[in-house]
């Protein structure tokens, strides 16, 4: 398959795009829901009800508003991620220590002050591992793109499928797993390093 | 820090640029297709006959998730050709009474798609690709069925399953069995297109409905059965294109009409068998046709 690199690459730029844009939505959401104490519920269940629709009704839909191709698919994959990165940063900042919130207020600090002094980089490590779920399972929803007309790695795994080709099955899967696995073994590195400075700092 | 977000911001945009760049552009023409064999070769094939006679651009969607998908995104000007049927036309779009002739239904739906849609259908390729029904040989062999109307009689003995887009079809299961008067064995199977073959190959069923072309009914052995009494409307297979895009490209009309009555039941046969059960590429199917035809 001399073709395959281009529909790998492609596949990753929509994981990609699709991961910062939701980390931008779900973290500001989780901060909100930390702060505005009377939004939490609605917006993490809002988010919850999202990830139980089923992903070619959310693709169908999303299709009528945004047209065909990668942006209906960036959109339904930013709406699958929020969940664990909202939910992840509310249970994070919530969880900090409140005698250390109390520490910070007590030295004068401001709310903006403190949750980018104090509470973020303590709730780091479970706010990142909910992006790293989310890019994970992203991976293998942008599977699904094909049929919205995306691009990426759906058509030869589709198309496989209907041949009964385990082969192509697996020439677009194999890539796909390799992928979560590099993404996983990277996400991991880069947290270990930005934890580790937080606590230095 | 800072230079740090500068840097992501940077990757974000080139990133967003390339998503959205691929596929715009003027003279760029989108086709696309249903998701399964026959429907993908015949818009691989749209797209290499355009590609090598003209200068337009040709981007590809094939394997999009069925006749909603498609049909929403021709109106919506999100591909400007794809090959839809005349029967699920008549049927699922428009959502009229079935027409049993042929070239009724293909006058009805030319008419209305332009009127409603601004949609042209081009020239019949040839094939009708008909919904039938087909059996496994072990009931052809153990009760001799030729016709839906000896299926009526042993109906309660077998089972039946189809893909979704069957049972939600006007001209589907439940106009099938209202009007043939069967009465399968317990609730019918409803499963994925692509996996409909295999398990009527593992047994999981006795009965499925077809396309009279599919590549699979000569791998599974399966006897295909008469529609002795009309219930399925002709499926005339053609391309179908966008007014807007007619008028930008009108040379399209030409170039693609050539394929008319180029595909009969027997040739688009032969091709869907090559791609879907012999694992032909699509590309090289596609090429080899047009090139055997001296079209490219």
């Amino acid at each position: 398959m001399t073709n395959l690199m281009p529909l790998i690459l492609e596949h990753l730029m929509i994981v990609l795009i699709a991961a910062f844009i939701a980390v931008f939505i779900g973290v500001s959401l989780g901060i909100l829901s930390y702060w505005v104490r009377y939004l939490d519920k609605a917006i993490l269940w809002t988010a919850e009800i999202i990830q139980t629709i089923p992903n070619l009704a959310l693709l169908a839909m999303l299709m009528i508003i945004f047209g065909l191709g990668n942006v209906t698919i960036i959109a339904g994959l930013v709406l699958y991620a929020l969940l664990p990165i909202i939910r992840n940063t509310y249970i994070g900042l919530e969880s900090v220590p409140s005698h250390l919130k109390d520490a910070a207020r007590g030295m004068g600090m401001s709310r903006l002050q403190r949750l980018m002094k104090v509470e973020m980089p303590l709730s780091f490590p479970l706010v990142f591992s909910g992006i790293k779920l989310a890019v994970v399972n992203s991976l293998s929803i942008a599977v699904m793109g094909v049929l919205i007309g995306a691009g990426g790695l759906g058509y030869p795994i589709y198309r496989g499928i209907q041949t009964g080709s385990v082969e192509r099955i697996l020439t677009g899967a194999i890539p796909v797993v390799l992928m979560a696995l590099i993404l996983d073994y990277l996400m991991s590195k880069v947290e270990k390093r930005l934890v580790h400075k937080g606590t230095r700092g | 820090m800072k230079r740090r977000i500068k840097l992501i911001s940077v990757v974000l945009a080139l990133a967003l640029a390339v998503v959205s760049f691929s596929g715009c552009g003027k003279d760029t023409i989108v086709i696309g297709s249903k998701d399964f064999g026959e429907s993908v070769v015949l818009g691989e094939m749209f797209a290499q006959l355009i590609e090598k006679n003209t200068e337009i651009k040709v981007t590809r969607k094939l394997n999009m998730g069925g006749t909603f998908v498609c049909f929403e995104a021709i109106k919506n000007g999100d591909i400007d050709i794809y090959p839809e049927y005349t029967g699920t036309g008549l049927t699922a779009q428009l959502k009229m009474d079935v027409v049993g002739d042929p070239d009724e239904a293909y006058r009805i739906v030319a008419e209305e798609f332009d009127k409603q849609f601004e949609i042209t259908w081009l020239q019949p390729l040839g094939f009708n690709n008909t919904y039938t029904l087909a059996v496994t040989s072990d009931v052809y062999e153990q009760y001799g069925v030729e016709t839906y109307s000896d299926l009526v009689k042993i109906s309660e003995n077998l089972v039946f399953g189809a893909e979704h887009e069957f049972f939600d079809r006007q001209d589907g299961y439940d106009g099938l069995v209202a009007f043939y008067g069967m009465k399968f064995k317990g609730e019918p199977k409803k499963m994925n297109t692509a996996l409909k073959y295999q398990a009527i190959g593992n047994g999981d069923m006795d009965v499925t409905d077809a396309f009279a072309t599919d590549g699979p009914i000569k791998q599974y052995n399966l006897k295909v059965l008469e529609d002795d009494k009309g219930f399925f409307p002709p499926y005339y297979a053609a391309p179908i294109i966008r007014n807007e895009t007619l008028e930008e490209h009108p040379e399209l009309s030409g170039l693609l009409n050539q394929l008319s009555g180029l595909l009969d039941d027997e040739a688009m046969t032969e091709l869907n068998y090559l791609v879907d059960v012999e694992g032909k590429s699509v590309e090289e199917t596609a090429r080899d046709f047009l090139t055997e035809q001296g079209l490219i």
